[in-house]
């Protein structure tokens, strides 16, 4: 029975990499799953796929460059040439909303990864070790969070200047604080739980439990979370653009063509109401999506 | 039965409607319940008990419909009556308590305009005449300082005063029929056995018909006249209590009897007889007896017949194709014996080899400062005192069972031990190694040597790992075996308890309660540990699985001659299982000695009380009505002398306030901490 | 009770200390460098140095912070020696031109200057001018030789001059850079500080913050009213029905508007209005151009379409919240024993759900004040209503730092003066919270 031959026989162990490809798998299908019977999020999806296409084929689906200016059609609004009209320089307002679509498809999830990492590395030893160490932290996050999020963006960009790296920084310092508070309570649950206890009584490293034990067990409302947070940095990247505090002209970004466009709202209403359709579908879309999944995560329980 | 039934259920079917269509939770259920009756309903989680009482009052939300059968109440149907109609029977004539007291009650909203609601509902008693009448109600469920209540919120009050307030509230329009779901369950043994008086005593009183619903068989022989015992949506069996209890017809009643361990048996004399498998889903029924994939009678005819429920004997109906084989004598291979008779024959002495010793070991927890002062640290702090000097020692290959009611530190006092809550003061040595410091300053070697198998079957795995990796994690933390045989011994473990090597690669949520727990314990004895505490092992299964983990328990202690420490709440399991007993009381050992000499007088006044309170599964049990009034003190502000002082039946005097009790030596290390005499104890027992 | 609300207070002034450390620090300490966001790109490097060494920014960090907060007229006084004090007096076109003093043994008020190596006190006489009175003697030796002399100087600093070593300053006036010798070496900007209402000068508006901020501080608070007094009786109320009929069509509908209108961006919402009701129907107006200060109150329809604006996200959000806490409480056990106590339907949804399911709304719309702050901010922008986030955007456009500063202070005591009342009510309406 214990012999090496029959040791030899049995499946080996699964190596680490294995695991946890499969865990993303699972995970994957899990959500997929959760997507489908839920028609908000099926909806949600949609829209945000279609824009997601848009960002992909951009160069493919537009006849212009987004930049390319053309001084003897200015304002003019829709024709077989320029779909969606062009604006006060003469670009082409389909190419523009086709290339935004880039900019703010990129920049929300990257921004909302970057404060996920913020708020992981704060909320994970706050929830677990409790005392001090969570005294201090969440001192400075209450702290952040008495900050209006427009008002804390606001200050910080026009302390850094106008940039997308310096929109991603904004908007992760925004978001880090919410991140960590739920981490923090979720930790806080999850630590109490007997697989902890188990963990500890093996003398596993408090490191190694936080991210073996607790970490996997987050995921849940985490990945709901992250859906939600992408719907809103989308909203705040839209909005830093229209307030002027986005990327700097010339790069396509919706919120700057709507503020571009608003104070030129008479003369041609087509660039201003492109692109605040165009922002308000992937919001609204992301949302929808975000929402669905909630819903049918919390039926699943 | 001479009167016309004030209930009765005629081949009632319920269902629910769901994604996958409609599932049939309850099936073909009937059965009367006449005026001033008490019906007990039992049966495991998952049986349909529930579904049965809320169809009483067809109160079974937007999915839920009653599809076959009828229910009539005083000799008229309740199907198809308006919803007008009903509101008028519920919390009139029928009126219902219900497993968690807290959340039945509404939380912002004062006792007293909750009681008051039901009396200007159904007799339109204005708010002034409907006080003194709920507070009547108060009194006549004895609540101490009835006045005082009324004006309090739920959540000032303990949870055995929140169950006199919802029956109190039940009883407010003498009700015809009183519908009980599991009214005892959440609370503790003594405060139990305080309610079943009380709700014996009402139904004496007002001769009111009662559905008592309990996965207890102890609490139903107490309180019921009759018992039905349902099993996957069916009534199996119904006969009076006595009947029942002695002479059971159908396999799955005479298993739960045969798995059900005796408060009164002392340990090796009885061997408990698990049930195998567990309860179908609804919607994966077998084909045939519903219970023949668990039955140790099975024939091949039951495997294809779905036997109707039949009265063998006058009065005894069964749903068993072999029940008029047996009659009402015992049925064929009753008496056969597990194994653990034979693994016990062979237990090695213990000798003298102290394995444990704790010493005045105390747990104290800091109370958060909510105060102004406190901010700034001007304030002493204050302790939750869970654990205040506790000494005992524990020898090799013998089982030390703590028991105690809910608060007394015996959970603390479990973790204090392994390592996951610190001492704040004494001293504890384990083979010699002083364990009196946390994990994390302990070293490898005590920790492999001293393992826990914990509580909640849900929290003891890890949701997002296989079986198989969360046992190897602790093989190869520990290098118990060179890393490719990891896959070998875990495979090897999980035989060990009785899982199949299949196991391995499923998640725990594909696993019953008690199949995790199975996994935990082979998590635990994955290192050879020399000692395992397990905290309340068994009490969140179902009495058919407990019965399954405490053998296994006993097995694993047998072959490997593991020490063990027990803490449980359950006298009978902790008397089945245990060499030496302490009992505990507020963060002390009151009482500590062999198993024997616990159980049977002299006591400490606190375990007679406790004793007093099990409810045994037997109806013509003798029973002690020596009950405990008032709440457990709070732990961070203890009674001075002795802690038992404030609810103590037998207290002589401003003694036991002022002075510790003295350690009475009774002999064979039988330990009392009492102020009262040796033979006075003694005494107090007649 | 008292003692709660008391240790509420202590912890907001923490916070709003760590806030306040925050704010400092991001605008003032952050790469961007102060004098050079006032100047402009185009000022020669000495220039700069000489701009950053008279607003005091080369003085230690911890100072500058003090300063900014709590004033720094009683730094000065140490270091001169002698009292401070300020006058407030007409003079020229403006209104009220702050001055510093120092008050000498005579008790007269007295600044100081060097002209050509020579120190001269200014004795301030009852009428407002001054006298120029020789005082070479006050110079004072230091160890290393030098002769120095603190004092306060014209332009309301307490500066140090050293005898022999002119520095040159640099300053930009109207007219241009003005260039000038015989200066000192030293500065310490003198003011009273935030917490004691002077928090320094708009270098938009060339005036104390303080007067300008006060104005929009009021129509920005009607904007808020207005929208919150509209916007949360019909959220509570859809969110009720919604809640009331959970999984039923008029669920669905109420949902998803909710999220929609919750979900779009302010702006967004805004700029769609406009062009819905200013552009195309023409029946109301699309911005709050302020051609006077009580224009909102001659022609209340400007407010109209701010208001909505700023309501809509709101109400989506409430909505939302309210229903999902009304399908809790719907699904409670209690709720359970009140209808099998025979009560019905309209007295278990008024007796058992309204007051347990309002509690949790309190409290997340109350959490939710920063968000609907934000969303005046952007809502404002929107309209060109002259409110309060309106001038901190410009002043975060124009790099007015300490506008920003007093902006964005003004806004979190808000928003933390309303948790802190919210959290009040919270504990009076539910009966579960202990204060120990």
């Amino acid at each position: 029975m214990t012999t090496a031959d029959s040791t030899t026989d049995r499946p080996r162990m699964p190596s680490r990499l294995e695991l946890a490809l499969a865990g993303l798998w699972a995970g994957l299908r899990e959500l997929a799953e959760l997507v489908w019977s839920s028609p908000t999020a099926v909806v949600g999806l949609a829209i945000v796929l279609a824009w997601v296409l848009v960002a992909i084929f951009a160069p493919f689906i537009t006849a212009h460059s987004p930049l390319e200016q053309d001084y003897l059609t200015i304002n003019k609004g829709p024709s077989t040439e320029h779909l969606l009209g062009t604006d006060h320089l003469g670009r082409d307002v389909w190419a523009r909303v086709a290339y935004g679509a880039r900019t703010i498809l990129s920049l929300g999830p990257i921004s909302v990864l970057v404060a996920f990492l913020l708020g992981l590395t704060l909320g994970l030893p706050a929830g677990y070790y409790r005392g001090r160490v969570d005294e201090i932290i969440m001192r400075v996050l209450d702290a952040l969070m008495a900050f209006p999020t427009i008002l804390l963006y606001m200050i910080i960009i026009s302390a850094l200047g106008a940039s997308a790296f310096n929109v991603v920084i904004a908007i992760a310092v925004g978001g880090a604080p919410g991140i960590a508070r739920l981490v923090r309570a979720l930790t806080m649950d999850i630590r109490t739980r007997e697989y902890v206890a188990a963990a500890k009584l093996r003398g596993d490293h408090d490191f190694s439990i936080m991210v073996r034990e607790i970490l996997p067990n987050c995921r849940g409302p985490l990945i709901v979370d992250l859906l939600l947070r992408i719907g809103y940095a989308a909203f705040y990247i839209g909005t830093l653009g229209f307030l002027g505090l986005g990327l700097p002209p010339p790069t396509p970004d919706w919120g700057g063509m709507v503020q571009e466009g608003y104070s030129r709202m008479l003369a041609n209403v087509w660039p201003v109401l492109s692109a605040t359709l165009a922002i308000v579908t992937l919001v609204i879309g992301l949302n929808l999506f975000a929402d669905g999944v909630r819903e049918e995560s919390m039926r699943y329980q | 039965m001479n009167e016309a039934p004030i209930l009765s259920v005629r081949n009632l079917a319920v269902s629910y409607k769901t994604r996958k269509g409609e599932v049939d939770a309850v099936r073909d259920v009937t059965f009367d319940i006449g005026p001033g009756e008490n019906l007990g309903l039992v049966g495991e989680s998952g049986c349909g008990k529930s579904t049965v009482a809320y169809a009483m009052v067809n109160f079974l939300g937007p999915n839920g419909f009653i599809k076959r059968g009828d229910v009539q109440f005083k000799g008229e149907t309740l199907r198809g009556r308006s919803e007008a109609e009903l509101r008028a029977l519920r919390g009139g004539d029928i009126s219902m308590v219900y497993q968690e007291p807290m959340a039945a009650l509404n939380p912002s909203m004062r006792i007293r305009d909750q009681l008051a609601e039901s009396l200007s509902t159904h007799r339109h008693l204005t708010r002034k005449d409907a006080y003194p009448e709920s507070l009547e109600a108060l009194k006549k469920v004895y609540m101490p300082d009835a006045e005082g209540v009324m004006t309090r919120f739920p959540h000032q009050l303990s949870g055995g005063q929140q169950q006199r307030v919802v029956i109190a509230m039940a009883m407010l329009n003498n009700p015809a029929l009183l519908i009980m779901d599991e009214p005892t369950t959440a609370l503790d043994v003594t405060v139990e056995a305080a309610v079943l008086d009380l709700i014996a005593e009402l139904q004496r009183q007002f001769n009111t018909a009662a559905l008592y619903i309990s996965h207890n068989l102890g609490v139903v022989a107490r309180v019921s006249r009759r018992v039905a015992v349902m099993y996957a949506g069916e009534i199996v069996e119904l006969a009076s209590t006595d009947a029942i209890f002695h002479h059971p017809m159908h396999p799955y009643t005479m298993g739960l009897m045969r798995c059900l361990p005796d408060v009164d048996a002392p340990k090796g004399t009885r061997t408990l007889d698990p049930i195998p498998g567990r309860v179908p889903a609804p919607d994966n029924l077998p084909p045939g007896c519903l219970f023949a994939p668990r039955c140790r009678f099975v024939i091949p005819a039951c495997r294809e017949t779905h036997p109707d429920l039949l009265p063998v004997v006058q009065g005894h109906p069964v749903r068993c194709l072999r029940a008029a084989e047996w009659g009402e004598g015992q049925p064929i291979g009753a008496g056969e014996a597990g194994n653990i008779t034979e693994i016990r024959a062979d237990r090695p002495d213990p000798g003298d080899a102290t394995v444990l010793t704790v010493d005045s070991a105390r747990v104290y927890y800091p109370v958060p400062l909510q105060t102004v002062g406190g901010l700034f640290g001007l304030e002493k702090r204050r302790y939750v005192r869970a654990l205040d000097d506790v000494s005992f020692a524990v020898k090799r290959g013998r089982t030390l069972g703590i028991v105690g009611e809910s608060g007394c530190g015996k959970s603390t006092l479990a973790k204090a031990i392994v390592g996951l809550e610190p001492l704040y003061a004494g001293q504890a040595d384990f083979l010699g190694v002083d364990i009196s410091q946390p994990l994390s300053k302990r070293g490898i070697d005590s920790i492999r040597e001293l393992q826990m198998v914990f509580q909640d079957p849900n929290g003891v795995l890890n949701p997002s790992y296989t079986v198989g990796e969360q046992i190897a994690f602790a093989l190869r933390r520990f290098r118990t075996v060179p890393p490719h045989q990891v896959r070998a011994e875990v495979e090897r473990l999980l035989q060990a308890v009785k899982l199949d090597v299949s196991y391995f690669n499923r998640l725990p949520r594909q696993l019953s309660g008690g199949e995790k727990q199975r996994v935990g314990i082979a998590r635990a004895i994955s290192t050879s540990p020399t000692m395992v505490v397990c905290d309340e092992p068994v009490s969140a299964l179902d009495v058919s699985v407990q019965a399954a983990v405490l053998n296994l328990l006993l097995a694993i202690q047998s072959t490997n001659n593991t020490t063990m420490i027990l803490i449980s709440h359950d006298l009978s399991s902790v008397r089945y299982f245990s060499d030496e007993v302490a009992v505990m009381y507020l963060g002390r050992i009151v009482e500590f000695g062999p198993s024997e000499l616990i159980y049977s007088p002299p006591n400490h006044p606190y375990t007679t009380a406790l004793l007093a309170a099990v409810p045994r599964p037997d109806p013509g049990a003798s029973r002690s009505n020596i009950r405990l009034s008032g709440r457990v003190p709070s732990a961070i502000n203890p009674p001075t002398g002795c802690r038992f002082n404030t609810r103590c039946p037998f207290k002589i005097g401003p003694i036991c306030e002022e002075q510790e009790p003295p350690r009475r030596d009774f002999g064979d290390g039988h330990l009392i901490f009492c102020h009262i005499e040796a033979d006075a104890l003694d005494r107090y027992h007649q | 009770m008292a003692r709660y609300i008391i240790r509420r207070m202590l912890t907001m002034l923490l916070t709003m200390l760590i806030v306040s450390v925050l704010v400092f620090a991001i605008v003032e300490i952050a790469p961007g460098n102060v004098a050079r966001n006032i100047l402009g790109a185009y000022a020669t490097p000495e220039q700069e140095a000489s701009m950053a060494n008279q607003l005091g920014l080369t003085r230690p960090v911890h100072l500058r912070y003090l300063s900014w907060l709590f004033g720094s007229d009683w730094q000065a006084a140490a270091v001169i020696g002698l009292p401070l004090r300020q006058t407030v007096t007409a003079q020229g076109l403006v209104a009220n031109s702050i001055q510093w003093w120092a008050v000498d043994e005579n008790g007269d008020l007295a600044q100081w200057r060097v002209e050509q190596g020579q120190l001269v006190k200014l004795v301030r006489q009852p009428d407002g001018a001054t006298v120029r009175i020789p005082d070479e003697r006050a110079w004072r030796t230091e160890a290393d030789g030098q002769e120095v002399f603190w004092g306060v100087d014209t332009a309301g600093r307490a500066a140090k001059w050293v005898k022999g070593q002119g520095g040159t300053e640099y300053r930009y006036e109207y007219s241009g850079w003005i260039k000038s010798t015989d200066s000192p070496a030293e500065y310490i900007p003198i003011s009273k500080g935030l917490f004691r209402g002077e928090a320094g000068l708009s270098l938009r508006y060339k005036a104390p913050v303080s007067e300008v901020i006060g104005r929009r501080i009021g129509n920005s608070f009607i904007l808020a009213v207005l929208a919150i007094l509209f916007s949360i009786p019909i959220a509570v109320s859809l969110g009720l029905i919604a809640g009331l009929n959970e999984g039923k069509l008029v669920d669905r509908v109420i949902s998803v508007g909710g999220l929609v209108t919750a979900g779009s961006p302010d702006f967004a919402t805004g700029i769609l209005l406009i062009m819905v009701f200013a552009l195309w129907l023409k029946v109301l107006p699309g911005a709050t151009v302020l051609t006077t200060e009580d224009a909102i109150f001659r022609d209340p329809r400007l407010l109209v379409l701010p208001v909505l604006t700023a309501s809509l996200v709101e109400i989506g959000y409430v909505l939302r919240i309210t229903r999902a806490s009304v399908v809790e409480v719907m699904n409670s056990a209690y709720v359970r024993t009140a209808i099998l106590k025979g009560l019905s339907y309209r007295q278990v949804v008024v007796g058992h759900v309204l007051r347990n399911a309002m509690l949790a709304p309190i409290t997340v719309i109350m959490l939710h004040i920063n968000w609907f702050i934000g969303g005046l901010v952007v809502v404002e922008s929107v309209f060109g209503y002259p409110g309060l986030g309106n001038f901190i955007l410009n002043a975060a456009l124009y790099k007015d730092v300490y506008a920003i500063e007093a902006g964005a202070m003004v806004l979190i005591v808000l928003a933390v003066g309303t948790q802190l009342v919210a959290d009040i009510i919270y504990s009076l309406l539910n009966p579960r919270i202990r204060y120990a």
